[in-house]
């Protein structure tokens, strides 16, 4: 790391300090009622409190469950229909329109619809988390895939490659850079879709931990529910940012 | 007949035959008529540069022989054949290395892909990837990305992915077109030592007339809209030939010339 990353890496910590010292004032001041605001000693202190009695963990697990489920299914799904769409150029014509009626509806809106017909079930969690976190992954990937250099098909085909070789070697690495990013946008879509299935299906995760700690009025258990899905937003996507960074090295030779 | 007379006559009537062939072939795209009636037959073992003003139709006719594009009437054929898709035996360079390179593979990984498709064991390859790499002067640059390397590089690198075909004809579009001078000359020795010496057969479109001369045993020009053979001529240059001794030889002076003349007329 050079000087510069060094100095933006301690500024930003600086600021978050600064945020949680704010929080701490305000809380010690009883600014806002400490029924509704715990300061940061408080929520911490439920945090520990939550993973020592063993509550908290398996809340945190049953949403990291939910999330990885949905996630995966939407990924497989969304990069075999977006190949299977953005490699052919009838298929985009026909299907494109119809995945931008589809697009903009916001997920919340089929929820209903998914209660409907499967109940409030881990099934219907499943569903509505692929469904949601499909829509990022399937359009990079469709773009992806319509994007290849056509000269790369052409020299294999000069190479009498098979069509299982050109997907596998030319088409799916050469769209990697948008599928990736498309999966690492949906992963956000995947945990606000998982807590809002737990909170509305009374599904074991820390998004029914968070509404029944807001229902009780233990608000520094709530703080501790909110920080963890942070925590946990966080962490996840600089996983999957790691994991691009060294499938994608050869793009950082390009700079 | 002594047995040197027999094996020049064997070597004559080889020469003779034709690779590939071009009969009366016609292509349309879009409604215009790109090519137009062309004739023409490629030697086996020959270097056939392919010249003409920009647009007359050259790549089409390169494509064409790759079997990358038919023909709409006529026929396009190889040893005999109809040529409907492009085949193993037949590489092609592409003027645009940068596209024709596969970004995430390194040079290695790159020449690596025609080894793959022609199905040579994996424990093969390096051995073969390390020889070609050494062919075309890239030894130690195996583990480089092409965005890594320079354009003279790239095309390097693109010949010797083409090599590892183990092609017998080679189709070149303006290989060099993008290279500076130096580079360009450098690649031009390298590829007829390379060829030259395996008795590859060359189809080289350039629109550079010295250097069709300086390469071709033949130079073919080609007139637009549509294309079709304008000029035919046989280059009788010694060789191996040499930047300097060559392009000061009164016949080359004379070839570039008539080349010369025949572009000018063409452009009216
Ligand atoms: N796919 C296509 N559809 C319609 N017209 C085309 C197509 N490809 C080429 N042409 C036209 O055919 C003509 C010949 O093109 P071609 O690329 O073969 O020329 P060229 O001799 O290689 O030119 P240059 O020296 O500029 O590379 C041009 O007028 C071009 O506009
Ligand atoms: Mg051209």
């Amino acid at each position: 790391m050079n000087r510069a990353a060094i100095l933006w890496r301690v500024a930003s910590i600086l600021v978050a300090a600064g945020f949680i010292a704010a929080w701490q004032l305000i809380a010690n001041l009883h600014l806002v009622s400490p029924v509704f605001l715990p300061g940061p000693d408080r929520a911490w202190a439920a945090l520990v409190r939550g993973f020592s009695s063993g509550d908290l963990a398996s809340k945190l697990f049953g949403t990291l469950e939910h999330m990885a489920y949905g996630w995966l299914a939407a990924s497989i799904a969304g990069i075999a229909l977006g190949a299977l769409i953005g490699s052919s150029r009838m298929m985009r014509a026909y299907v494109a329109p119809s995945l931008e009626f589809l697009r903009p509806l916001p997920v919340s809106a089929i929820i209903p619809v998914a209660i409907a017909m499967l109940g409030l079930t881990q099934g219907m969690a499943l569903f509505v988390i692929a469904f949601g976190a499909i829509w990022p992954i399937m359009l990079a990937t469709i773009h992806g895939f319509a994007a290849v250099e056509p000269r790369l098909y052409e020299v294999a085909r000069s190479l009498q490659m098979s069509r299982a070789a050109i997907i596998g070697k030319i088409a799916l690495p050469s769209a990697l850079p948008d599928i990736l990013a498309g999966m690492r946008l949906s992963l956000t879509v995947a945990l606000i879709l998982s807590v809002v299935c737990e909170i509305l299906a009374g599904l074991d995760g820390l998004g029914q931990w968070v509404l029944l700690s807001a229902r009780a009025f233990r608000s520094a258990d709530l703080f501790a529910g909110v920080i963890l899905l942070g925590a946990t937003g966080y962490l996840t996507s600089i996983a999957v940012s790691l994991v691009e960074q060294r499938l994608l090295a050869w793009q950082a030779a390009a700079r | 007949m002594s047995v040197v007379a027999r094996i020049i006559e064997a070597r004559a009537a080889r020469r003779q035959k034709t690779l590939i062939a071009f009969n009366a072939a016609t292509l349309r795209l879009g409604g215009k008529t790109i090519i137009e009636n062309l004739d023409l037959e490629v030697r086996p073992g020959e270097f056939l540069c392919i010249v003409g003003a920009s647009g007359c139709g050259k790549t089409t006719a390169l494509r064409l022989a790759a079997g990358l594009y038919r023909p709409t009437s006529g026929a396009v054929t190889f040893d005999g054949e109809e040529i409907t898709e492009p085949r193993r035996e037949v590489a092609i360079v592409f003027q645009d290395y940068g596209k024709a390179l596969l970004p995430w593979r390194t040079a290695a990984g790159n020449i690596s892909l025609a080894l793959e498709a022609s199905r040579v064991p994996a424990r093969e390859r390096s051995a073969r990837i390390e020889a070609l790499l050494r062919k075309v002067g890239l030894p130690g640059h195996a583990d480089k990305y092409p965005t890594e390397m320079s354009g003279g590089m790239q095309q390097r690198l693109q010949i010797a992915r083409c090599l590892a075909q183990e092609p017998t004809t080679l189709l070149m579009d303006e290989p060099f077109g993008a290279l500076d001078a130096m580079t360009r000359q450098g690649l031009q020795d390298e590829v007829l030592s390379l060829t030259q010496a395996s008795q590859t057969t060359v189809v080289f479109v350039t629109h550079d007339l010295d250097e069709a001369i300086y390469l071709g045993d033949r130079v073919v020009g080609l007139l637009p809209h549509p294309g079709r053979i304008g000029i035919e001529l046989d280059v009788d240059l010694p060789r191996p030939r040499d930047q300097l001794a060559t392009r000061e030889h009164p016949e080359f002076l004379r070839l570039r010339r008539q080349l010369f003349d025949f572009i000018k007329a063409s452009e009216h």
